[in-house]
């Protein structure tokens, strides 16, 4: 295994202890910020995915992860066993993402940015508006966390692992997704997609897959979320939710497969540093974006990595490769 | 035997200005052909058209009897037809077996059945014979970025063949190479050219270069094909030597 | 009818500000490449500096001013300086992303350093109605029209009839050859910028006094503008106008005769229509193929 695959198994395997080791030492209000995290992570993977990976830029993500909690909601408070719902939840984004991604990938010019916003707005619109099925801006109450063969993740702790094991397994599968052609794919498409075309890459194709899934990631973060905090309302699904985990995407380090993990960390610690500051963390945040973007544009990971030259001149996988566009 | 590549009557202009006027003719199976034409000649847009990078503005072009006018450049591939840049476009940050896999991958079955298959799309072998034949295998695991500009070309070339086209269309191979690497190059197209039979096309500014591989030679200026045949009665030809020198 | 004409006329004069804001946020992209994500709160962003003046004690039409002065300075020059021109070497993605950081931070500026709550104000003229062909029209909006209107005329003859405007835009459409002809980009580029400041600048403070002055305002104009341009095609200027006038008829048209609480979806569903079906919008050229 070469070097690059020796480091990131080693912070795989050093994230894995602290994150399996941590919550016996906080308190119900700790544990429910690392369930956060570990949530957020699963959508900032996605969003990482089509920003990192195929460079685009998506303000629905949350947007996805509202419609896979509403549908966790719905479902689960129709009588349907949770994990039918998970899966629904995953798969309605997909197919949504494909459709809406479809005609806004045809042209340049980050039109996707635009329809994802518009996607965003008229998402929210129908939660609020909706009130038969929603319940519109009085929300849905009292969603109750599932029950594997016996196994109840009603507490804190038990949530908590439930969440851990599922970013586990998506993060799982999205390596190793990176791993195949695929990745490789990815790589060309971003880092150039006019030699891609002519390798017989099909850049709109791989482009709308890496949106579609990471729709899809972000549904199934919504259907772990509504669980979580087990009340649901329109408000916050909308325009802030997108652009809070894109700056988590950002700050972590677009294109790396460890920023979300990063990223996801800061946006759910840095309310709680700034407590003292009351309530200007938001402003702090994008402040502190806006730097990053003008000195280090791979974001902290990016930093990291300039600061510990990992990088050798041996050829790396595309799984340690971050978009062009960001390279200083 | 039918042509493998046909362009009949391509136009293609910008704005006022015409730099494809009514350019015609065929590949032949096996054929090297190259296109040479002073700057501004219209070499590169009428590759362009031919390539899908650019629609004309009226014409066909013809792959083995197919219309493929404006197809998109990645349908081409599919179809047989690769190419390389005149700008060097490998893939810095992969390795020089990596970006030779990337290039054949698209190839190897559906999208889908590469997402659950071997993560080398079962190129492994392909890649490494491509590295020997190109004489690259101290370089297979270096980044293609750390190549000299030369060795780049090779592996350019390299990931044109990668898919075993039944076209190649050759953009400036030898520009900016360097007098050995160059005679290599010349030497693998024309082994590989006989080992697949296969058919190339060719922009050159390098007359000897042209010349040395080439088994027939068009020449355009200004946007039309002013001669046409071998090599040798090309060299020779009063209309290209003035077209040349009058520029 | 009477009602229609109402709404016509009120149609046309937020058109007209849509309008202002749609061309401004264009050009940047023509001349630079900026899709500035940050151009709702732009035009958010100056009624909070005039209504500070005022409170400083400087009455309206010198508020006004000062206003617009701050606005090119901050919004054109500080913008252009301090965030685009050091991301420009990454990319167009880096300097995305950093206007939507911008846009998230002017909000929580204005919500953090001024107020959270709507404030009221100004109005260009007393609010009265008129009474034109039988219909009620109000004053304010006629006075929108009009500055609005004024304001196009201006720009259309600045871009077209002067050397300075003729320079700019082509900078904009071609600026290597601009370079060629001796045109100096740089400056051309920095113009527009200061223009896009003024544009917004003009446009908060004929459209505040509906909307009233609130931290969230950029989110809805942001929206408008983004719209109108794409509606228009992102390409021209010309388009930006038509976007902008097309949408604000619309919009106020589909409040009344399409349901309340959808209001806001029809020009959304505009977008989508739009992209989907004629992407380079109503007057856009269509452009070569790149992928």
């Amino acid at each position: 295994m070469n070097r690059f695959g020796v480091v990131a198994l080693g912070a795989a395997l050093i994230l894995a202890i602290v994150a399996t080791v941590a919550p016996f030492f906080l308190r119900r209000y700790g544990i429910y910020l690392i369930s956060m995290w570990a949530v957020l992570t699963i959508a900032a993977i996605g969003l990482n995915l089509t920003l990192g990976y195929a460079g685009q830029v998506s303000l629905a993500q949350g947007a996805f992860v509202g419609i896979g909690a509403y549908t966790v909601a719905l479902l689960t408070q129709s009588g349907w066993p949770y994990p039918a719902a998970f899966v629904c939840a995953g798969a309605l984004c997909f197919a949504i993402g494909w459709v809406l991604g479809y005609p806004a990938l045809r042209v340049a010019h980050h039109y996707l940015a635009f329809v994802t916003l518009a996607f965003t707005t008229l998402v929210f619109l129908v939660l609020r508006n909706e009130e038969w099925l929603t319940n519109g801006i009085y929300g849905i109450n009292g969603i109750e966390r599932p029950m594997f063969f016996g196994w109840s993740t009603g507490s804190a702790l038990d949530f908590y692992f439930f969440c851990l094991g599922m970013l586990a397994v998506l993060s799982a599968a999205t390596w190793w997704m990176l791993r195949s052609p695929w990745g490789r794919a990815f790589l060309a498409l971003r880092e150039n997609p006019i030699r891609a075309l002519s390798l017989g890459l099909d850049t709109r194709r791989y482009t709308l897959m890496a949106f579609a899934i990471g729709s899809s990631l972000g549904g199934m973060a919504g259907a772990l979320y509504a669980p979580l905090v087990q009340f649901i309302e329109p408000g916050s699904f909308g325009l802030g939710m997108s652009f809070n985990l894109l700056l988590m995407v950002i700050v972590g380090g677009s294109g790396y497969f460890f920023g979300p993990f990063v990223g996801a960390l800061v946006a759910v610690l840095l309310p709680e540093w700034t407590r003292f500051t009351e309530g200007y963390y938001l402003l702090i945040y994008a402040a502190l974006v806006m730097v990053m973007m003008a000195f280090s544009p791979s974001g902290l990971l990016g930093l990291v990595e300039r600061v510990s030259k990992v990088m050798t001149r041996r050829a790396a996988s595309p799984l340690a490769l971050r978009a062009k566009g960001t390279e200083p | 035997m039918s042509a493998v590549l046909e362009v009949s009557n391509l136009r293609k202009s910008f704005g006022g200005i015409t730099a494809v006027h009514d350019v015609s003719f065929d590949v032949r199976e096996g054929e090297i052909l190259g296109i040479i034409g002073p700057n501004g000649s219209g070499k590169s847009t009428l590759f362009n058209c031919v390539l899908g990078q650019l629609q004309p503005n009226a014409g066909e072009v013809r792959v083995d009897g197919r219309p493929t006018t404006g197809m998109r450049p990645c349908d081409l591939n599919g179809l047989g037809v690769s190419r390389t840049f005149q700008l060097l476009q490998v893939f810095p940050q992969l390795s020089v077996r990596d970006n030779l896999i990337l290039a054949g991958q698209e190839h190897r079955g559906s999208m889908l059945s590469r997402l659950f298959g071997r993560s080398d799309a079962g190129l492994g072998d392909a890649a490494e014979r491509m590295i020997s034949f190109f004489q690259l295998s101290h370089l297979a695991d270096e980044q293609a970025g750390a190549l000299s500009y030369g060795q780049q070309k090779l592996l350019d070339a390299a990931m044109a063949f990668m898919a075993g086209p039944r076209l190649v269309l050759l953009d400036e191979p030898a520009g900016g190479v360097n007098l050995t690497m160059l005679a290599h190059l010349r030497e693998r197209l024309r082994a590989y050219h006989a080992e697949r039979n296969a058919t190339f096309v060719v922009i050159e500014h390098q007359m000897e270069f042209v010349m040395a591989l080439c088994t027939r030679v068009l020449v355009l200026a200004e946007g039309r094909i002013i001669a046409q045949g071998a090599p040798q009665d090309i060299r020779r030809n009063p209309i290209v030597i003035e077209a040349y020198l009058g520029h | 009818m009477e009602s229609f004409i109402q709404l016509l006329v009120s149609g046309l004069a937020t058109g007209a500000i849509y309008a202002l804001i749609a061309v401004g946020f264009s050009l940047l992209w023509q001349t630079s490449h900026t899709i500035n994500f940050a151009q709702g709160e732009f035009v958010m962003l100056p009624a909070f500096f005039i209504l500070a003046a005022m409170n400083a004690g400087a009455p309206f039409w010198l508020a006004a001013l000062i206003g617009i002065a701050l606005s090119v300075v901050v919004l054109g020059f500080l913008f252009k300086v301090v965030i685009v021109d050091p991301m420009l070497k990454y990319g167009v993605l880096p300097l995305v992303i950093s206007t939507i950081a911008l846009s998230l931070f002017l909000k929580e500026a204005a919500k953090d350093f001024y107020s959270s709550q709507a404030q009221p104000f100004p109005t260009l003229v007393p609010a009265t109605d008129l009474e034109v062909f039988g219909a009620v029209v109000s004053t304010q909006s006629l006075a929108v029209l009009l500055v609005a209107i004024v304001t196009v005329v201006a720009l259309h003859l600045l871009l077209h009839k002067t050397r300075l405007g003729r320079s700019m835009q082509a900078t904009a459409q071609n600026p290597t050859l601009a370079r060629i002809l001796g045109i100096p980009v740089e400056r051309m580029v920095l113009y527009t910028f200061l223009l896009n400041a003024v544009l917004v600048a003009i446009a908060s403070i004929l459209i505040t006094p509906i909307y009233l002055a609130k931290f969230t305002n950029g989110e809805v104009l942001g929206m408008a503008a983004f719209l109108a341009a794409i509606i228009g095609g992102f390409n021209q200027v010309r388009g930006a106008i038509l976007g902008g006038v097309i949408l604000g008829v619309l919009d106020n048209l589909s409040a009344v005769y399409i349901s309340s609480q959808y209001r806001g979806a029809f020009p959304l569903l505009i977008l989508i229509a739009v992209i989907l079906l004629r992407p380079h919008g109503l007057l856009g050229r269509a452009e070569e193929r790149t992928v």
